[in-house]
């Protein structure tokens, strides 16, 4: 298994460099190019949440394998505010920024497996996982 | 890539955008901005937006492109979006924006007779 990667979001730049990352690791684990744009638009969103509500936080992603199948895993931590009410937050076309309320719903749908878990005053981790065909 | 802009040309009455870059926040807004002003300033009839080169749209981008749509409608230019691929449609509608209201064309070239047949219909008011 390869090495897995990290960025630093802080700007709306390593938005770009976060997404470009995890599309360059898909590529390279073999997934197709529908894939690498779903698993590459996912960690957008999730990078545009670190940076508009915690500021900074970072983006990891890693190989993973289960039961002999490869996937890609995205972790996305931040030390930011939290979410009070995670369910509210799920709710598609919710939003409290300038957002449409897609992120986190609309990423939970590009992905295959999607955790996330919250404190208030604590920070926000939310893991994605997608699977290999 | 802060100073990057996107250029946007004037054939006759119509512009056309051709987005080529990954394109960070900041850089779309500002091709919002510019684009707004630019047909302003030529009184263009329509506008092709062509996203051949586009490898993702997320929601950020995809909100932006409806307000352009909106807000040169409002100006009363019309907007086309063209050359959406595969992998963006699906991860645009997955995501759950359907852009319902932009009119969109396979290619540069159809999109350029839908807005013809557009700007037709709305009559000469910026002649």
């Amino acid at each position: 298994m390869g090495q897995p990667k990290s960025a630093v979001i802080r700007s709306d730049l390593d938005i770009v460099i976060a997404r470009t990352m995890a599309r360059d690791m898909a590529k390279a684990l073999g997934f197709s190019a529908i894939d690498q744009a779903r698993i590459a638009t996912a960690v957008s969103e999730l990078a545009r949440n670190i940076y508009l509500y915690a500021g900074t936080g970072t983006v990891t992603v890693r190989e993973v394998e289960k039961l002999g199948r490869k996937g890609i895993e995205i972790v996305c931590e931040d030390q930011g505010p939290g979410i009070p009410d995670i369910d509210l937050v799920m709710q598609d076309g919710y939003t409290t920024s300038r957002g449409m309320g897609m992120g986190l719903p609309g990423a939970k749908r590009l992905m295959d497996d999607f955790s996330i878990q919250s404190q208030v005053g604590v920070g926000t981790k939310v893991v994605l996982r997608k699977w290999r065909n | 890539m802060e100073s990057l802009r996107i250029p946007i040309l004037k054939i006759g009455d119509i512009l056309i955008a051709s987005i080529q870059v990954n394109l960070h926040d900041a850089s779309a807004v500002q091709f919002k901005d510019d684009l707004l002003q630019k047909i302003h300033a030529t009184r263009a009839k329509g506008v092709i937006i062509d996203l051949t080169a586009l490898d993702l749209v997320d929601s950020f981008i995809g909100r932006l492109i409806a307000d352009i749509a909106a807000m040169a409608g409002l100006m009363g230019s019309r907007v086309v979006i063209t050359g959406l691929q595969p992998a963006v449609a699906i991860t645009l509608v997955e995501l759950g924006l359907e852009l319902p209201r932009v009119i969109t064309a396979l290619n540069l070239e159809k999109g350029l007779s839908v807005l013809q047949r557009l700007t037709a219909e709305s009559g000469d008011g910026a002649a």
